[in-house]
């Protein structure tokens, strides 16, 4: 199944924030991103009643410390399904 | 501007790790020609002891102290490089600032600023690496009277890294506005990769080296390096099955840390250091702030091992009679790969003098096998962490925290593969397959042999010393020691201490021993009393 949407994930050190052109949510876990995601997608249409749609969420490595990026370049990326 | 692994090819352009590869094997290329007969590599700087009065017959004038190791091996070049003499420091600056200015620019660093940190930090090191080979510090017993000396502390090319080091730690903590104006070129850990693929060409020319003695010898060393090569992977299931519990019940039973934090700082301080616990915060879903703590503790700890531990396996234990245990333990034990290849080819200066000075030269074991050691058992480390970090996404994800509709996807075991061991394993393989696809030290393949050997020889002793050089003055100069009196690492720092000198560091030595012990170097006295 393609991914529906990318959306960029980051931590501003309170939050958790997920953003793209369309979106920009923000929740203290990554539970309750997730549901407001899916409610945010309900409301907008952007998932169908009985459809599944998968969204990428890729970590901005810019959130890392520049002192710590040579040491590693990957935090996480994840992917949810959310169901209409 | 954001930056996200998305494809397969993100951050090509612009990671260090991608940039040590292409340095690496640029430069290895360069060599590779020697054998087309085509010598561009001589123009290498390297440095010899020296002492301001030069006895009479002996040897050590300064007008000598730096060299182009063409000057000494090109099959065609020889006296033009011979030429160069000191020359060679502005030869290797102009074209590595160059190359290094050009990784800069594709990883959208400040320009400017890395020039003019990179120009410094160069000449420092320039200046650290000739004191340090003052005979003084450098020679061992066979050979101080040669330089005039009654005594001299015998630890070969091994001062320059000490001192290096100790410039760069009173840069670090004492002149801190300084050090955050180099910080820009301060970069340990894409010199420390760089100079880990030109170890490449080390353990790959290490046979060829050997076969100059006998066809037999130059067999054993390609035997020896592939049994160090297995034995590494040994030290993979120490640090993922042994240390990595170890530490997290440490954590969580001893210091009531929470469970996500015990993890990451279990991964930071059993495997592979920062890269472990940013690896490990990402598969446990933990907030970036606990990995960048334990980040924090971990390159400070790193270092106070890179001064600790090479002379403690040196003088102490296991000494001279197990070097490749040492060398082991110490890939085991020393987190981040720059403290670890550091610490590593620290020992081997130790070592290596230190069985020539108890032997009266009798026994000389050639350079960058116990630095093999260390860095075989910490490569397997570091490639393995992507996987582990995928297995405990996959726990975190679908059994401890278990949210629906997440999945993990395997493209992250590639995203957290350390690129640079690729330029390591490419370049060792090459110059094992010109040794064994001529004759393996056979008298019918030896031209060959000895024109790789010209072009090797810049790359695997030129390049990678002074790229160890520059990692030790950039460790120093990154590395703030207030930052362990800092309250809110609180009981991380007690864990970390406990953890590394109760836990760590015996198994390691334990590990080692298990699957090290009684592995010989090849004695080469007989080839340097020759040449």
């Amino acid at each position: 199944m393609e991914t529906a949407m990318d959306v960029v994930i980051t931590h501003d050190g309170r939050n958790w924030v997920i953003e793209n052109d369309r979106l920009r949510l923000a929740s203290p876990t990554l539970d309750e991103l997730d549901v407001e995601l899916a409610r945010l997608m309900r409301a907008r249409g952007m998932v169908k009643k009985g459809q599944v749609a998968k969204v990428f969420m890729g970590f901005d490595n810019a959130t890392i410390p520049e002192w710590m990026r040579p040491f590693a370049q990957h935090y996480f990326n994840r992917v949810v399904e959310v169901r209409g | 501007m954001t930056s996200v692994n998305r494809k397969w090819y993100s951050g090509m352009a612009t990671q260090e790790d991608w940039w040590a590869v292409y340095l690496g094997l640029f430069f290895f290329f360069l060599g590779l020609l020697s054998i087309a007969g085509v010598d561009l590599v001589g123009w290498a700087v390297y440095p010899t002891k020296w002492v301001f009065n030069v006895p009479e017959g002996g040897k050590g004038a300064i007008s000598h102290a730096f060299y182009a190791l063409g000057s000494k091996y090109s099959l065609t070049a020889k006296a033009f490089y011979k030429s160069l003499g000191w020359w060679s420091i502005i030869w290797t600056y102009v074209i590595f600032t160059i190359a290094t200015c050009i990784g800069a620019a594709s990883m959208k660093w400040d320009l400017k600023r890395f020039f003019i940190g990179w120009t410094i930090i160069y000449f420092l090191t320039i200046a650290t690496w000739f004191i340090g080979h003052h005979a003084f510090f450098a020679a061992n017993k066979t050979n101080w009277h040669q330089y005039g000396l009654n005594f001299a502390l015998s630890l070969g090319g091994g001062a320059s890294f000490i001192l290096a080091l100790i410039f760069g730690l009173i840069i670090g903590n004492f002149f801190k506005g300084f050090a955050n104006y180099l910080s820009v070129a301060a970069k340990p850990e894409w010199y420390i990769k760089t100079a880990i693929v030109f170890l490449g060409v080390k353990v790959g020319y290490l046979p060829i080296k050997a076969a100059a003695t006998s066809a037999k010898m130059g067999q054993q060393m390609a035997s020896l390096t592939g049994h160090l090569f297995l034995a590494g992977a040994v030290a993979t299931i120490v640090a993922y099955l042994i240390f990595w519990p170890g530490i997290y019940l440490i954590a969580r039973k001893m210091f009531k840390l929470p469970r996500k934090t015990a993890a990451v700082l279990g991964s930071g301080i059993s495997i592979c250091g920062v890269s472990a616990a940013v690896a490990t915060g990402g598969a446990v879903r933990a907030k970036p702030v606990v990995s960048i703590m334990v980040s924090a503790l971990v390159v400070v700890w790193a270092v106070i091992e890179l001064v600790v531990l090479p002379g403690f396996f040196t003088h102490i234990w296991p000494g001279t009679a197990d070097p490749l245990v040492a060398g082991s333990a110490m890939g085991m034990a020393v987190k981040t790969d720059g403290a670890d290849a550091a610490a590593g080819d620290l020992l081997d200066e130790f070592m290596r003098n230190k069985v020539t000075a108890e032997t009266n030269g009798a026994v000389v074991w050639p350079e960058g096998v116990i630095t093999t050691s260390a860095v075989m058992t910490k490569v397997w480390i570091d490639m393995f962490i992507g996987l582990w970090a995928f297995v405990l996404a996959m726990i975190w994800v679908y059994k401890i925290d278990r949210r629906p509709g997440e999945t993990v996807q395997a493209s992250e075991v590639w995203h957290r593969f350390p690129k640079f061991v690729l330029g390591y394993f490419a370049a060792w393989f090459i110059y094992l397959g010109i040794f064994f696809a001529n004759g393996a030290g056979a008298p019918e393949g030896m031209h060959v042999l000895k024109a790789a050997k010209a072009g090797a020889v810049p790359v695997e002793k030129g390049f990678r010393k002074l790229f160890f050089m520059l990692t030790f003055m950039s460790l120093g100069i990154i590395t703030d020691f207030s930052k362990l009196a800092e309250a809110k690492f609180g009981r991380m720092v007690w864990v970390y201490f406990v953890a590394l000198f109760c836990f760590i560091i015996p198994v390691a030595i334990i590990i080692a021993y298990l699957f090290h012990h009684g592995m010989q170097i090849p004695n080469i006295a007989g080839q340097v009393a020759a040449g």
